[in-house]
């Protein structure tokens, strides 16, 4: 189960690279014909100085190919089999582009014990902060992790 | 930037014109999964999904989301979007056709610009709802 300790504690921060080809491979995944995110000079019709990364594109980069995710699952106690995806939200502060070096920071906003219909679980709300070289926020996220508990 | 929609003329309660995808493949399951590096063989692996009692291997949630982040960028352009939140509501298979929907809720001007709220749902062919959502697009002045 969640540790409930870890409600507040900021997680040891994670440096990733905004690659083009991982901007590639999740509008290819997607399906999305948008020209913005692989034509530089689409993106320029659209005030782009480069092509800027789609809308779930930072789904990857905090959850997944940094391992940062896997990290915080790990610290938290939770069981990567019974964990399941509840909720995702952005705030963009400006777009990001390839070749920007940007900064994770996750902390543990609440952890919360809930009985459904399903069994009893625990809803953990988890901040994340993208931050540029400067310091400067780039785009805040929010995840609910939800998971499933042995004794439902 | 004449395909995107005049946000100016939309008052709240006016539906967005609706995305359809394709049927979802395993193949862009397994995409997805190499994309984002989450290799969890509920995702890409049959034997393993019906072991956990599901008929087969399902779509990841966050795919689902990202086929709303581009149903966005159809009604606005990608610098426009402010906020985008959803919420996880159901499983989705591949072979499941989703289309995306969406609903002005609210505008309001400011002296950033026209701010302009709206709901958003995914659903199946069958009509039920995998994700629900909201965005917010700043349309500057």
């Amino acid at each position: 189960m969640a540790d409930k300790s870890k409600v507040g504690m900021t997680f040891p921060p994670t440096l990733f690279r905004v690659e083009r080809v991982k901007i590639k491979e999740l509008v290819e995944a997607i399906g999305d014909p948008n020209p913005i995110y692989v034509d530089a000079e689409a993106a320029a019709r659209e005030g782009h100085p480069d092509t800027p990364c789609p809308p779930t594109f930072f789904t990857l980069a905090f959850q997944e190919f940094t391992g940062h995710y896997f990290r915080v699952l790990e610290e938290l106690g939770m069981p990567l089999e019974r964990v399941l995806q509840g909720e995702e939200e952005y705030e963009y502060l400006r777009d990001v582009y390839p070749g920007e070096k940007l900064t994770l920071t996750t902390t543990v906003e609440s952890i919360t014990e809930k009985k459904t219909r399903s069994g009893l679980m625990d809803l953990v709300d988890v901040r994340t902060t993208l931050a540029d070289e400067s310091g400067e926020a780039v785009l805040r996220a929010g995840s609910l992790i939800i998971e499933r508990k042995d004794d439902a | 930037m004449g395909q995107y929609l005049d946000f100016q003329q939309l008052k709240a309660g006016d539906p967005l014109p609706s995305v359809t995808k394709e049927p979802i493949t395993k193949v862009q399951l397994v995409r997805y999964a190499g994309a984002s590096g989450d290799f969890n063989p509920l995702h890409t692996d049959d034997a393993t999904a019906r072991q956990a009692g599901l008929k087969g291997v399902i779509a990841q949630g966050l795919l689902v989301m990202g086929f709303v982040g581009q149903a966005i960028t159809t009604w606005a352009p990608k610098r426009f979007l402010k906020r985008f939140k959803v919420r996880l509501m159901g499983m989705t298979f591949p072979g499941d056709v989703i289309t995306v929907h969406a609903t002005v809720v609210e505008k309001h001007s400011g002296p950033e610009g026209l701010r302009v709220v709206c709901d958003t749902t995914a659903k199946d062919q069958e009509g039920s709802t995998k994700l629900s959502g909201q965005f917010e697009v700043l349309v500057p002045e």
